[in-house]
């Protein structure tokens, strides 16, 4: 009998436990969905606010920015990512809009489609991806293009299907001239070197380092580089760290790493760094992580690395989806957009067939500068 | 006579109101409602339309808690299911874009699933000696490892002709066939489980194989069978599940194994094994389900859900415990 009392008093401090949360969401629920219920009124509008104030419209001054714009990232605790969702934030409140910061479970592309499913269903007016798998996620963007929901791509693209416009950190080429010539410095002009990439999948990594190859085959300049191996750390701080071991016991040879990825390099360069090992790093990474491995002397290992902006990436984003929402672009190459304070950007042809809009050329983290960027991000 | 948890067990089984509610399958329907009645509270878009939408990703893990239950029934287990997952998808992907006709590629991803879990499956029956959990670990790395040679470099696959796999991704109303398929397959393993032999044969082995196996069942026939049965199930999971992706990568499936197994612990199944029912590993997975789609909406931290959980397998795999513990208490006093 008394089992039977244990049990029924079990399910109904259950019961009521649920009931007892259900009451008190409920209030700042209503509360919630009725600012989003005029958000969302305001956002019907704003077309034809926007239509009748021209392109320039200011849009701090009006409404016409609300709406709910959200992004998903990569996978939680990557830097690059927080950083990229710190100005995705503050562009949108710049414009008075919602932003909904989402970090799948984990780097896969199967958590992203859960992400968006969600999404779908609570009717954002935006999505802005850094995707997992170029691919994979079609059917799910697909279904929220199909519902309304402006796709665009930040950082890591999806494929031309899925996208209206691929937000891209550097052209392809730039970037992998920039590295190229990196390691042609660093290695003195001939020698070994490795790639330590993030996964296999992931679609900027590989267009990278198939630009590096591209640029190294067509200039006989860079004939005495020999790329030894491409590794993948899975943008995992420990596996990238053993990959790195890895390299340095199978090539002992070898003169430079390139690791254009922010975890993998600052895995790399502990790993140099804390064995004096001679071999060089370079690639593109975070300078707040970096700083103490930058320098021109032996007990530093990277010379000098490069990356863009994470968080004008992330406001640029931000910007794009809401030029995309009030109707400004369609994502079709040729046109132009003012994206808030940071002046005016044109779409343009996408290697992949798709169009694009480029942030600007990386930018080369040195021992002269890097103590005024750490601080930065 | 008293059985094993110490209760005193009459030939007929009593049934009341009272004791169908206050079983683990009782408590977890009420959970079940409650849990729909809390997210429809939190969230303004939390309804039937949005949840049967959202559902589809989730639905291809809940294929494989059927045949996870019975191997669990009989105290084994299976962790190399989420790289059936994947190797099914990858062959089936392949051989898509092989160029060859439909029909073809959904044999091969079926073929390939079976024919992993029946590997699992002979190896479980040939040495019995080892523990499953260690087959199963190996087999896991292997069959992972072969999708990754099979898809090369990239680490990728994506369908160059995905009109077959729109069409299974296809829905009836508001219901994706996909729904309609893991009820049928609920309903048959439930009546399996509880009205056949097979069934009673699964019970029997998990409480005790050895007395099983003096008492005629061919245990090895049995087990065999729920292996390879998990195995298909895996290739069934892995087609709807490239109608979601349009293709495969090395992640694909990731994780499905223990989703399914926390599924049915929490649905009451005792991983020692001879302990639980299907409707309750059933009405579990929905309930999870439905959580998981509910604290999405309202754009919890992915990572905060999973604790959360975490904490709702502990706390299901403690209840039972704390409420047995008081019980002997009461008995000794």
């Amino acid at each position: 009998m008394k089992k039977k009392i244990l049990c029924t008093i079990l399910s109904a401090v259950m019961a009521a436990s649920l009931l007892a949360g259900c009451g008190n969401s409920k209030e700042e629920q209503t509360t919630a969905s009725a600012v989003e219920e005029t958000a969302a009124e305001d956002q019907e509008e704003a077309p034809e606010a926007d239509a009748a104030g021209g392109e320039e419209a200011e849009p701090e001054t009006d409404a016409a920015g609300g709406g709910t714009y959200a992004l998903v990232t990569k996978s939680a605790g990557n830097p690059f990512n927080e950083k990229e969702a710190e100005g995705f934030q503050k562009a949108v409140e710049a414009i008075g809009g919602t932003a909904i910061i989402q970090h799948p479970e984990s780097a896969t592309a199967d958590a992203q489609i859960t992400v968006i499913q969600s999404l779908i269903s609570q009717n954002v007016d935006s999505i802005c991806i850094a995707a997992n798998d170029e691919n994979a996620l079609q059917a799910a963007l697909e279904e929220a293009a199909a519902a309304g929901i402006k796709v665009c791509s930040v950082d890591s693209t999806v494929n031309v299907a899925s996208r209206l416009v691929h937000v891209n950190q550097a052209g392809v080429t730039e970037i992998g001239q920039c590295l190229v010539d990196a390691v042609y410095d660093i290695t003195g002009g001939e020698g070994q070197w490795a790639v330590l990439s993030a996964t296999s999948q992931a679609a900027n990594q590989n267009a990278w380092i198939e630009s590096m190859k591209e640029i190294i085959e067509s200039d006989s300049k860079y004939a005495g580089l020999e790329l030894v191996e491409v590794a993948y750390g899975d943008d995992e701080p420990q596996k990238s760290t053993d990959v790195t071991q890895a390299l340095l016991q199978n090539y002992p040879d070898l003169k430079v790493i390139c690791a254009p990825t922010t975890v993998g390099i600052a895995a790399a360069a502990k790993v140099l760094q804390d064995q004096n090992s001679s071999v060089k790093l370079t690639g593109l990474g975070l300078p707040s992580e970096m700083a103490e491995y930058i320098g021109d002397d032996d007990a530093h290992s990277c010379p000098y690395m490069f990356l863009w902006n994470p968080i004008d990436l992330g406001r640029l984003g931000a910007y794009t989806s809401a030029a995309l929402v009030n109707g400004d672009i369609t994502g079709a190459a040729g046109e132009k957009f003012t994206a808030g304070d940071m002046g005016e950007y044109e779409i343009v042809t996408a290697g992949d067939g798709g169009t694009e809009i480029i942030l600007g050329a990386p930018f080369a983290f040195t021992p002269e500068n890097i103590e005024e960027w750490k601080v930065v991000y | 006579m008293a059985g094993k948890s110490g209760r005193t067990i009459s030939a007929v089984p009593q049934k009341s109101f009272m004791k169908t509610i206050l079983s683990w399958e009782g408590i977890l329907l009420v959970l079940f409602i409650g849990i729909n009645i809390f997210c429809k509270c939190i969230s303004p878009v939390y309804n039937f339309t949005n949840v049967l939408r959202e559902m589809p990703k989730y639905l291809t893990e809940i294929f494989l808690l059927f045949p996870m239950a019975y191997i669990l029934l009989m105290g084994e287990i299976d962790i190399s299911v989420g790289s059936t997952v994947c190797l099914s998808a990858t062959v089936a992907c392949l051989v898509s874009n092989a160029g060859l006709p439909f029909g073809i590629v959904l044999l091969a991803g079926l073929a390939t699933g079976t024919v992993c879990g029946m590997i699992n499956g002979f190896l479980a029956v040939k040495f019995r000696e080892l523990p499953t959990m260690i087959i199963t670990l190996g087999t896991q790395i292997v069959f992972r490892g072969i999708a990754e040679i099979a898809l090369g470099d990239g680490g990728s696959v994506s369908l160059v002709n995905a009109d077959g796999f729109r069409m299974i991704a296809g829905k009836v109303g508001p219901f994706p066939y996909l729904f309609f398929v893991v009820i049928i397959c609920a309903v048959i393993f439930t009546v399996i489980a509880e009205k056949r032999v097979y069934g009673r044969s699964l019970y029997a082995i998990g409480s005790n194989s050895r007395t099983a196996f003096y008492s005629g069942i061919k245990v090895n026939k049995v087990l065999f069978t729920a292996y390879a049965v998990l195995g298909f199930l895996a290739g069934v999971s892995a087609l709807f599940l490239i109608s979601a992706t349009y293709g495969a990568n090395t992640t694909t499936g990731k994780g499905f194994e223990m989703d399914a197994i926390a599924m049915a612990v929490f649905g009451g199944i005792s991983t020692a094994g001879g302990k639980g029912k299907l409707t309750g590993a059933v009405i579990a997975a929905f309930t999870i389900v439905c959580l998981r789609v509910g604290l999405g909406q309202i754009n919890m931290n992915a990572q905060v859900i999973l604790i959360i959980l975490g904490l709702l397998l502990i706390c299901s795999v403690l209840l039972p415990n704390i409420s047995s513990a008081l019980h002997k208490t009461r008995k000794k006093a």
